[in-house]
């Protein structure tokens, strides 16, 4: 059957409740700040595992403690930032994706308890790494990290058979026999996988970075142990994005040439921006104070572009079969619209602000943190708009509810 | 040019079906997340105890509660919660796919809070002691209600899944009409009951820690009111929640589900009744173990039937009332524009329309046609039926070892042909699937053969269209 007729039956019929468009920009959106938090989540747990096994030396214990918490908190913000981009693309490109994952059900299904043993394990390994704990800990977190690694290629491999909808049904019926078992892995693509694996090391570079210059009004956080956690941060980073760079050649490459991506806009800018975070980590090797929240800002910046490539390339892979996201049939639906971007701000903003505020205060105090006015009224509406939330939820549903009754 | 059927390739699970592997993921994720919305709540209440009547030391409990619930409920419940969307995806693509296209925004308004409510443990747990209790406070009912808020806005969705008792969603396809469906507070009701009486059982495995008398013996207390609180909200919900059922989800309960269920589940709503009673009367008997073991009991014997409940009463739906289980959109929906996919099965078959089916089965004859009736088989009905001879209600089973392909083609052409079984779906296969499907089916016992098939296929045919007529 017709492979671009084939793609738009799977569509579903409901439609989607708003302009395609807004999806595509959420997806995007929504996707950097997921991925920053799984290079946070990989690198972190890498320099733990390092600054374990040369914890004789105590800038290395230190930072394997911190960085055994840092990767615990990544993971479970990845897993939550993750279900929107999921949720996104599972609106405007659900015939990829669950085509995918269909085809590989055991490897979907798999990824879950994968990553509860990763995690798990990774949580013993965060209780028992303190000084003098023995070595034979160092193996729950090398569990933790293999898993959270081998997630990332399911990952990875998902999201690329989605691409590949011309090869769907030779996986499915190889030689016209029909393999329902889920069981393969069908694509991947190497270069691919370990730019993300590159990228990891550029943000978590930033980001050690920045924890320096967060903590260095920290009377209890040694200067020289901040000094030594940035000069980290600009090798690890510097190197990191300029192996990005090759590896984003390489996966060029490895991109049929027909789509053009080579000279698309966005690659050319991404790559540019790569060779300039490359520069500007490096010049940190020194451990010099400050400039740290600027490079945790580039690397956002970084993540963004490599979201807008990423799109750019779906795109062009679904071109030739005639799929564009944008033409998605909408049933246009206010209220529902109306209440994820109500929520979005209010309580995002205001209870997601209460908290992060109250947490960056909190970590750069010693002692008890006494809320200031700003902190005290923020709490307040935090609590205010969830009431009030609330509220509206049960008088609409009441309304509604009695009306069909 | 052939019209094509929306549906997506099928992962067969042996036995199990793959409706089980995604009621095992529901069922850990329930455990996990109820837990945590519960503790949520009695968080606040013990906070507000500590902070009015000047006493620290529930705080300690908190703390200790709430790093317990890092590891349980945001390990296990805040990755099993995507995990249900994968293995729905895998399962029932068509049907999820059904869900997030109604109430994408409601998941992406549930998302906003999920993302709260992870920064918000963390928040709460590490930070008692570093900020101002006042403070602390506000954090601690805001966690509350934004992780309750989470339950709100989930349960509409689930009871959709159930049906949304009126003809009104049909009509408009507004969300809110789907949303606030007949169902949908009661559920609410139940899951707000159940979350009190878990997160009060797990508490007792923290509060039996505790090495102060006095606060053990007064924790234990409140989580053992709030336990009891739960339990007979609990079941005044379920009255009313029964009452907004539909009739195919009455009958499965009164006729189709295991006897061992209800049963079960009044025992173990006794017992969990029975111990709140004791520890509220002497908490001091509380032993870590114990409580274990009870959360293992309401896990295994309580929520897993339930939950397994739920999925069967549904059928032969899963969602809406207008997706079948095995995919197939079986009725017209105007307010979405969305037409029943049966008027083209009857018509064309689905192994002609069927985007997934090799071309080599798309035309039946001698050589391929229990070949092609084992990809109907699988396609149409291993979604909720196991082809082995055990497992989920196996077919073998089903048609009570029945080898004779004319029996099952008896079946398959009149009662399932026409819908006539309210907790079956209505499925019109064109005379030469139902053959090929019937000899697979046969086959599974031990019988049949295509020779035999096709020469009893037009009698039977002809006595089925005849009732049919009649």
């Amino acid at each position: 059957m017709d492979i671009g007729s084939t793609l738009q039956v799977l569509r579903d019929p409901a439609g989607i409740p708003s302009h395609p468009l807004v999806f595509q920009v959420l997806m995007v959106f929504t996707w950097i700040f997921h991925i920053l938090f799984v290079n946070i989540a990989l690198g972190a747990a890498t320099m733990a595992l390092l600054g374990f096994r040369r914890r004789v030396d105590p800038h290395w214990q230190r930072l394997s403690i911190a960085m055994t918490k840092v990767a615990k908190v990544s993971v479970s913000l990845l897993v939550v930032l993750g279900v929107a981009p999921l949720l996104f693309t599972q609106v405007i490109y659900d015939p990829q994706w669950y085509t995918s994952n269909v085809l590989s059900a055991g490897w979907a299904i798999a990824f879950i308890f994968t990553l509860i043993i990763g995690y798990s394990s990774w949580f013993v390994f965060y209780f028992r790494n303190k000084e003098g704990a023995g070595s034979g800990v160092f193996w729950f977190g090398a569990l933790g990290l293999g898993m959270f690694l081998l997630d990332g290629f399911i990952m990875h491999a998902l999201s690329y058979q989605a691409l590949l909808p011309d090869q769907w049904m030779e996986w499915y019926a190889p030689n016209g026999e029909v393999d329902m078992s889920g069981s393969a892995i069908h694509a991947w693509q190497t270069a691919r996988g370990l730019f993300f694996l590159a990228m990891s090391a550029t943000v978590f570079g930033a980001f050690l970075l920045a924890y320096g210059d967060y903590f260095a009004v920290r009377e209890d956080r040694p200067a020289d142990y901040l000094a030594f956690a940035r000069r980290l941060g600009g090798r690890i980073g510097g190197i990191g994005a300029g192996t990005a760079f090759v590896l984003l050649i390489l996966w060029l490459a490895g991109v049929p040439g027909e789509l053009g991506m080579w000279t698309h806009p966005i690659t050319l800018l991404l790559a540019i921006y790569l060779a300039v975070i490359a520069f500007g980590l490096w010049r940190h090797r020194q451990g010099n104070p400050g400039g740290g929240y600027l490079m945790m800002m580039l690397a956002t910046g970084m993540a963004a572009l490599v979201a807008i490539f990423r799109e750019a390339l779906r795109v062009a892979y679904m071109r030739p079969f005639g799929y564009d996201a944008l033409d998605y049939k909408v049933m246009a639906d206010y209220p529902s619209t109306a209440l994820f971007f109500l929520t979005l701000l209010g309580v995002g903003g205001l209870v997601g602000g209460f908290y992060l505020l109250t947490l960056y205060r909190a970590g750069r105090t010693d002692g008890v943190y006494q809320a200031d006015a700003t902190v005290a009224r923020l709490g307040s509406s935090a609590v205010g708009i969830l009431v009030v939330w609330v509220a509206v939820f049960f008088l609409t549903g009441l309304w509604v509810w009695l009306g069909n009754v | 040019m052939t019209e094509i059927l929306g549906l997506y390739p099928t992962w067969y699970v042996p036995a199990i079906g793959s409706a089980w592997v995604m009621g095992i993921i529901g069922t850990i994720h329930v455990l996990a997340s109820h837990t945590s919305v519960g503790a949520a709540w009695l968080f606040a209440l013990l906070e507000t105890k500590s902070y009015r009547e000047n006493k620290p030391e529930l705080m300690d409990y908190i703390r200790r509660y709430g790093v317990f619930l890092l590891v349980f409920s945001y390990i296990i419940g805040s990755i099993t919660g995507p995990g249900i969307w994968y293995a729905i995806t895998v399962a029932s693509p068509r049907g999820v796919g059904g869900l997030i296209h109604n109430f994408v925004w409601v998941w992406a308004a549930e998302w906003v809070y999920f993302t709260v409510e992870v920064i918000g443990v963390y928040a709460l747990v590490y930070l008692i002691g570093k900020i101002d209790p006042k403070t602390h406070l506000k954090l601690t009912w805001s966690f509350a209600i934004a992780s309750w808020a989470t339950l709100l806005l989930i349960v509409g969705i689930l009871s959709f899944m159930m049906w949304p008792g009126n003809e009104s969603w049909y009509e408009t396809g507004s969300t809110l009409d789907a949303f606030y469906n007949l169902n949908f507070f009661a559920h609410l009701g139940l899951r707000t009951a159940f979350m009190f009486a878990i997160a009060g059982a797990v508490g007792g495995i923290l509060a039996a820690t505790m090495k102060d008398p006095a606060v053990r013996a007064e924790i234990t207390r409140f989580l053992s009111k709030m336990g009891i609180a739960g339990l007979f909200l609990g079941v005044i919900m379920w009255m009313w929640y029964v009452q907004t059922l539909p009739p195919n989800a009455r009958l499965v309960m009164e006729t189709q589900l295991p006897g061992y269920i209800a049963p079960t589940l009044f025992a173990v709503l006794v017992a969990t009744l029975i111990y709140f009673a004791w520890t509220a009367w002497r908490p001091m008997d509380l032993k870590q173990g114990f409580a274990i073991a009870m959360t293992g009991v309401i896990a295994v014997f309580g929520l897993w039937p339930e939950e397994r409940s739920r999925e069967s009463i549904r059928k032969p739906y899963v969602a809406g009332q207008y997706v079948y289980s095995n995919q197939t959109i079986a009725r017209d929906v105007p307010g979405k524009q969305i037409e029943s996919n049966l008027p083209l099965i009857e018509a064309e078959g689905v192994l002609a329309t069927h985007p997934f089916v090799p071309d080599r089965l798309r035309t039946l004859d001698d050589g391929n046609r229990i070949e092609a009736g084992e990809v109907l088989a699988k396609v149409m009905c291993a979604n909720c039926h196991s082809m082995e001879n055990d497992g989920l209600r196996p077919l073998v089973k089903k048609f009570h070892g029945a080898d004779d392909p004319r029996m099952i083609q008896a079946y398959l052409d009149g009662a399932l042909f026409h819908g006539t079984v309210d907790y079956m779906p209505r499925m019109p296969l064109p005379e030469p699937e139902r053959e090929a499907l019937a000899l697979y089916l046969a086959g599974l016992s031990g019988g049949g053969t295509p020779v035999a098939a096709s020469e009893t296929h037009d009698t039977v045919a002809l006595q089925t269209r005849e009732q049919g007529d009649k």
